[in-house]
């Protein structure tokens, strides 16, 4: 087990290394000098002076990148070009936002996802389960950002139930927090919910075909019980890959509805870096996004390793 | 003792049939498949003739009937310009089409080799071909698009450079998991005995046996190009103005969301509609050539 | 002589299938007593294994429509309720199965698989369960059984997990125990472990054991009556010894000819079976070993289908033309 882990942690810090490679290589592909670029009718001598030497891209390509990580390591991921104002900062400032939005979205998706794969596995071929198919086939080719806007037209502007966009904290009012909260978080949750709906029925089905069904159905159990008991703890299994898979659309999708409901999160401080050519806080927050990604995958082995017996033991 | 082959239930068909109508009987048997075919069919019809269908032109500015919703004459109304939105979905269909070919075709360019080297060396040349999708593979795909495209700057080119990039470890991934099972078949193993060159026995003997996965991996990531593209082009990184793109008019149509919902509705449905036709034949696809893959599920997972 | 505890009458189970209506099981009787072993012996697709799960309702329905009759103490277990049968299986009828491996929930302990049936059938609270799972380990020939208990079926070799499969059947001391082929999955040495391991504790409990098999030299040793099974019908029910003395139905003698026997004066060359079993979907109108049999003829074998009656008194044969007399 703590051998298991100790090659994951290993592997999710190679995986993180290259991240940084593409992501510190990233500013070095823009054509031109990207000081110049991002700077562009604004330019001034001084604030370029500053930029260009603070994120030293007049030193060679290996020497910089050391330097940037060894900074990044620190927590100093370099100055915006646009405000000049510290990545680091602009970044965690958005990033509760992102990750309230990002749970949110994944608690719909499992609350709608679980019961719905379950009972589609179990009356499988049954009118129920083709309801059921049917309405995630439809969430699984449906585009985020417009299931989002047809959302918008109809809870907040014709029904006038929820807020069509803006982010409350919490703290300064959990009602309001909550009402801003539910479009983007179905927004995202419906469309990852359908695919694992998907996921759940065929895992369930798949293990409601195992011969050890049948051996619990011989000793006498109830459907409910050997689903519950039997079939449901093997199921988890797949279940619990697929939802961390999803979790990379998932964080794929943050950006679109982000933009959409004027989220004050990561995604859309990224989309805004581009628009910006605002190189070093496009890295900031692509870098965040990444390893908000790959922590989740470890968890998700671990959570994996807790699930699975002929892991953990042995 | 055991004296039968082979319970009688799972008795093949007297009549020997060849595998290509097999599989053909198998997807036409799907009447899913068969509708998304259909309606993939018309699509590509539509793109390929859309100046003859379109009613108007895509940038006809007609004022005086901005905003006038769907009617005889124009059946999914105008937008804010008076410009008529069926004409503009109808030739916006060519470029969805467009970028989702180019785009998979890239990848299918890039990852299919990647994937037969990796899988057929294995060793060193695996380990470090693999780990350079990985990292790929380490971002939210529809980011990394995003990030590339900050680099090489917002347009339909680049955008499908981005999307082929994003969508090249998938089928590097795949190419590879099959060329590792075939490689171990007792045909591969006598070719590589009898001294047959590596280019031949990948070539001959390896590639036609890892294709079903690989079409049906395309069929799919067809379907989540498209709507990678609709994204990007929503967020206006990929197709610029004036030239309609079915994102594009979407977010375009925002601002006037409440005077003429048809604005956004109807590239919306178009957009749906293509990206469920991809998924039904790939679903289909997979049933009929390779029932042990998984479905569209593993791909979204992956890659939008 | 006392009243069987099972009673099987005219069984048929057929299947929809999408090339037509399988018919798998064709109206098969026989009767079994108190302690006593029956075993079925039948190859692939012979019927057999449908026709046990067919008793303890376990086929789905549909695709399979299961007609006839199954009387346990006089009760018709095919007109019984689904929470009826629910208190049959696992307590009055147990099964074992094939393959332990996948027999066994893969993420279960062995404990709780063991108590889980002991906890709903007899009411045992978690402590008594464990108490007598232990107890039952031990039975069937596990070492520290209060170790294994806690352990995970991967963890178990093939012969110990048949060996948990067969405590979890005897659990709540069945009437019947069905044995759906457990030696197959198993190697050589096991297999006869195995077998002797069920002998020994029929002895000791005195249930009655269906062994279903397709190997008549698991047979020899265990069985008290055999019934040999082909295309869904039964072909011949004897004695263990009477079968094998004198085979009287072709098939059997066939059977008994492909089976290499050392020491015996068999002849050296191995016999087999010309032709394949008749396909479930088109069932030849008559015999159905018609097709295969030497012995055949177009007047009665192709039409008409040989038939016997339960009478565990004397060994008995459904053919036109038996190979002997029966005594």
């Amino acid at each position: 087990m703590s051998q298991f882990l100790t090659k994951r942690i290993l592997q999710m810090l190679v995986a993180l290394l290259g991240v940084s490679i593409v992501v510190f290589a990233l500013i070095h592909l823009v054509p031109g000098d990207p000081v110049r670029v991002a700077l562009g009718t604004r330019f001034d001598q001084d604030l370029y002076d500053m930029l260009r030497e603070r994120s030293g891209l007049d030193r060679p390509f290996i020497e910089q990148y050391f330097a940037w990580l060894g900074n990044a390591l620190t927590g100093d991921l370099g100055l915006s070009f646009r405000n000049s104002q510290p990545v680091t900062s602009l970044v965690l400032e958005r990033l509760p936002a992102t990750i309230t939005l990002a749970f949110a979205a994944l608690f719909v998706a499992i609350v709608v996802a679980l019961p719905a794969g379950i009972i589609s596995a179990v009356r499988s071929g049954k009118p129920l389960d083709y309801a059921v198919s049917a309405a995630s086939q439809v969430g699984i080719s449906m585009p985020d950002f417009w299931a989002g806007v047809m959302y918008i037209l109809l809870f907040a502007l014709t029904l006038r139930w929820l807020p069509s966009s803006g982010y409350v904290s919490f703290l300064e009012s959990p009602i309001e927090w909550l009402r801003h909260l539910v479009l983007p978080a179905i927004t995202i949750g419906l469309i990852s919910g359908s695919v694992i709906t998907r996921f759940v029925r065929s895992a369930v089905l798949e293990a409601l075909n195992q011969d050890y069904v049948r051996t619990a159905r011989a000793k006498g159990l109830s459907e409910w019980r050997i689903i519950r008991r039997h079939v449901l703890p093997n199921a988890w299994i797949p279940i619990v890959t697929v939802v961390g898979l999803q979790l990379g659309f998932l964080m794929g999708g943050l950006v679109v509805v982000e933009v959409i409901f004027a989220w004050p999160g990561l995604g859309r401080l990224a989309l805004t870096a581009v628009k910006d050519r605002d190189f070093t806080l496009l890295q900031g927050a692509v870098l965040y996004i990444a390893f908000m990604f790959l922590t989740i995958n470890l968890i998700v082995d671990l959570i994996y390793v807790r699930l699975d017996p002929r892991v953990r033991v042995s | 003792m055991t004296v039968a082959p082979s319970t009688p239930m799972e008795r093949l068909p007297e009549k020997p049939v060849s595998r290509s109508r097999e599989i053909w009987q198998t997807l036409i048997a799907n009447r899913l498949a068969v509708a998304g075919l259909v309606v993939l069919a018309l699509l590509v019809l539509m793109a390929v003739l859309a100046e003859v269908i379109a009613p108007f032109g895509i940038n006809d500015i007609d004022i005086p009937n901005r905003l006038t919703g769907p009617s005889m004459s124009h059946w999914f109304g105008t937008d804010d310009l008076g410009r008529d939105v069926l004409s503009r979905v109808i030739i916006a269909s060519r470029v969805s089409l467009q970028v989702g070919f180019i785009a998979v075709g890239f990848a299918l360019a890039f990852g299919v080799p990647i994937g037969l080297v990796a899988g057929y060396y294995r060793g060193k040349t695996d380990s470090i071909l693999m780990r350079l999708m990985d990292i790929l593979f380490s971002f939210p795909a529809i980011l990394l698009a995003i990030a590339i495209l900050a680099v090489l700057g917002p347009g339909i080119r680049n955008a499908m450079v981005a999307i082929g990039l994003v969508y090249t470890p998938i089928f590097a991934r795949i190419t590879r998991g099959s060329v590792i099972v075939v490689s171990e078949e007792v045909y591969i193993r006598a070719a590589r005995s009898l001294g047959a060159r590596d280019g031949r026995i990948i070539f001959r003997h390896i590639l036609p046996n890892v294709l079903a996965p690989i079409i049906v991996q395309t069929t799919l990531s067809l379907a989540f190009a498209i709507l990678s593209e609709a994204a990007l082009s929503f967020l206006g990184l990929g197709v610029q103005p004036p030239n309609p793109a079915w994102g594009r008019m979407l977010a375009e149509g925002r601002n006037f969301f409440q005077q003429a919902p048809w604005m956004g509705i109807f590239p919306g449905v178009a957009i749906l509609v293509t990206v469920m036709s991809f998924n039904f034949v790939g679903d289909g696809l997979r049933d009929a050539l390779d029932p042990k893959q998984k479905s569209v599920i593993e791909s979204r997972g992956q890659s939008v | 002589m006392s009243d069987p505890i099972l009673s099987v009458r005219d069984l048929r189970v057929r299947f929809g299938t999408k090339r037509g209506v399988a018919e798998v099981v064709n109206g098969i009787s026989y009767d079994l007593h108190a302690g006593e072993t029956l075993s079925i012996v039948g190859e692939s697709g012979s019927g057999k294994s449908v026709s046990v799960l067919a008793l303890m309702r376990l086929l789905a329905e549909p695709p399979a429509a299961i007609a006839g009759s199954v009387l346990l103490h006089g009760r018709d277990l095919l007109k019984a309720s689904h929470r009826d049968m629910r208190s049959v299986r696992g307590k009055d009828l147990a099964m074992i199965f094939q393959d332990p491996m996948t027999s066994l929930n893969p993420v279960r302990t062995v404990g709780y698989q063991l108590s889980e049936s002991m906890s709903l059938h007899l009411g045992l609270t978690a402590d008594s369960a464990r108490r007598r799972a232990i107890e039952l380990l031990d039975m069937v020939g596990i070492p520290s059984p209060d170790v294994r208990i806690d352990e995970y079926p991967h963890q178990l070799s093939g012969g110990m997990r048949q060996r948990v499969m067969i405590a979890m059947g005897l659990s709540c001391d069945p009437d019947v125990l069905i044995a759906d082929e457990p030696t197959t999955a198993l190697d050589v040495t096991t297999q006869a472990q195995i077998t002797d391991l069920v002998a020994e504790l029929q002895q000791r409990i005195g249930m009655a054991v269906i062994w279903i098999t397709h190997d008549l030299g698991v047979v020899a040793g265990i069985a008290d009556r055999v019934i040999v099974m082909y295309g869904g019908r039964f072909m011949e029910e004897a004695g263990v010894n009477d079968l094998y003395a004198a085979p009287n139905h072709p098939y059997t003698d066939g059977l008994l000819g492909s089976l290499p026997m050392p020491g015996a004066d068999r002849p050296e060359k191995l016999v087999t079976i010309p032709g394949l079993p008749p396909d479930p979907v088109a069932m030849p109108p008559g015999c159905p070993f018609a097709p295969r049999c030497v012995h055949s003829d177009a007047s009665r074998c192709h039409i008409e289908v040989p038939v016997f009656e339960p009478d565990r008194a004397r060994h008995l044969v459904a053919c036109h033309y038996p190979l002997q007399v029966t005594a």
